[in-house]
């Protein structure tokens, strides 16, 4: 090291006036312990910045001696016991600045962890909350499809009891030229006289047309009400019948004719 | 104000660091108007500058022990404090703030400023010394110096290569030691 250059290179007024980094700074205090020139023109330079900031003074206000010392005397005797004596370091202040500085290491790690435990969570409760999701619609179908079961099973139940009852009159009604194939069943309760239809195996009619029951009393035809062929094979109540010698089944217009097109008698029965 | 009392520096440090209010006293009769003006060139306003003097006493008192003869001299600690502070200041937040509230046009505090709070500092202390220098380097010595920023700063405010910055700070303060010596 040319110590002369090193010395003229402006690193004591750096040094000095606090502008160097930190390697400069370690690297000059290193070469002030090995070069007494060096620490001579480091203190050369300081008493002449010393100087010269003392012929520049501006004085301070009045009043901030006494205020000055009135703090640090407050602050002083509130730490106890620290008025520590000449001479005695106080090892008091690395300590605890060891001590926050576990304590702050230790808080990141913590936030750290937690954050990456609230993104693992939050994937997980995204997952389970999906999964929920379609669990609850698929509960929703079949509750809906068990209520139309039960529905349909009360209905089959309620015909059933209905047939198995020993008032009713059962009558048949097999099928005609147009549909041989086909069977109707009444039911006609003896007391009340109310009339029930059993479908049966009657073709699906073309749309605009619709089955209706005639009674035949006395040979003439009396309307007993139109029917639609439901889903399931149940009892459809028709209308009262006080007395009748037969029944017929014709295809007629939607909402049903005031006397029965002949021609299109599916079944008939008589009693 | 009866007799004065001349310390030497290990002397005056030693009372310090056992804590004697007489070594307060001497410190502050001795070196408030250094500190004063240190402070004030980096920070205008009087009343501000008063309040960072006051903490850089308060910061004084209380590092003593941190503070190595090794390194330097007592005053040259005390006024890296004392500027190192001011710095602190100016950079804040609030300061900063409170500087832009000065450019709307209220006329009281216009006034107020420009009468009796603020100095013109560019007549007192170190600052005297850097006028002298070329506007090239009292404007890198100002930034570096009064307004604490750093050389990498510097480069990039300036649109100059970090190199150049180092170069001319450096030629800059020992053109400085000249002039003060």
């Amino acid at each position: 090291v040319n110590i002369e250059q090193y010395i003229s290179s402006g690193i004591i007024e750096s040094y000095v006036l606090g502008l160097a980094s930190p390697e400069e700074r370690l690297e000059f205090e290193q070469r002030c312990s090995q070069y007494p020139e060096l620490l001579a023109a480091r203190e050369a330079f300081e008493l002449s910045l010393e100087q010269f900031s003392q012929a520049q003074a501006v004085p301070a206000p009045a009043g901030m001696k006494a205020r000055i010392w009135e703090e640090i005397s407050r602050a002083d005797s509130h730490p106890g016991k620290e008025k520590a004596g000449p001479g005695i370091p106080a090892p008091v202040r690395p300590i605890r600045r060891d001590w926050w500085r576990y304590l702050a290491a230790a808080s990141i790690i913590l936030l750290v962890t937690s954050t990456l435990l609230n993104i693992y969570f939050y994937r997980q409760y995204q997952g389970s909350l999906a999964r929920y999701e379609s669990l609850f619609a698929n509960t929703q179908e079949t509750a809906r499809q068990n209520r139309t079961l039960q529905t349909s099973l009360e209905n089959s139940q309620s015909s059933i009891r209905m047939m198995n009852d020993s008032n009713m009159a059962v009558i048949a009604l097999a099928g005609r030229p147009l549909s041989p194939s086909s069977r109707s069943t009444i039911y006609w309760d003896r007391r009340t006289k109310d009339v029930y239809l059993l479908a049966g195996s009657l073709p699906r009619p073309v749309s605009g047309k619709q089955y209706q029951l005639w009674a035949i009393v006395d040979g003439k035809p009396v309307d007993a009400g139109t029917f639609d062929l439901g889903p399931d094979l149940t009892l459809v109540r028709m209308k009262n019948i006080p007395r009748a010698e037969a029944f017929a089944i014709t295809l007629e217009k939607a909402g049903g004719s005031n006397s029965p097109t002949l021609e299109a008698m599916y079944v008939m029965g008589r009693i | 104000l009866g007799t004065t009392v001349k310390y030497h520096e290990q002397e005056l440090v030693s009372l310090l660091k056992a804590r004697e209010e007489k070594s307060f006293a001497y410190l502050y009769d001795n070196y408030s108007g250094a500190l004063h003006s240190i402070i004030l060139q980096v920070i205008p306003d009087q009343e501000l500058a008063s309040d960072v003097l006051q903490e850089a006493f308060v910061n004084i008192w209380r590092k003593i022990e941190s503070y190595d003869s090794s390194k330097g001299r007592l005053f040259t600690w005390m006024l890296n404090v004392a500027r190192n502070l001011a710095i602190d200041m100016l950079r804040s937040k609030g300061y900063q703030n409170s500087r832009k509230n000065q450019e709307f046009p209220d006329p009281v505090y216009f006034e107020h400023v420009a009468g009796s709070t603020q100095l013109s500092v560019d007549n007192i202390g170190l600052r005297k010394a850097v006028e002298k220098l070329k506007s090239e380097h009292r404007v890198l010595i100002d930034l570096a110096y009064f307004k604490g920023y750093t050389h990498e700063e510097i480069a990039e405010l300036e649109k100059m290569p970090l190199g150049t910055v180092k170069t001319r700070i450096r030629t800059a303060l020992t053109q400085l030691r000249s002039i003060l010596a």
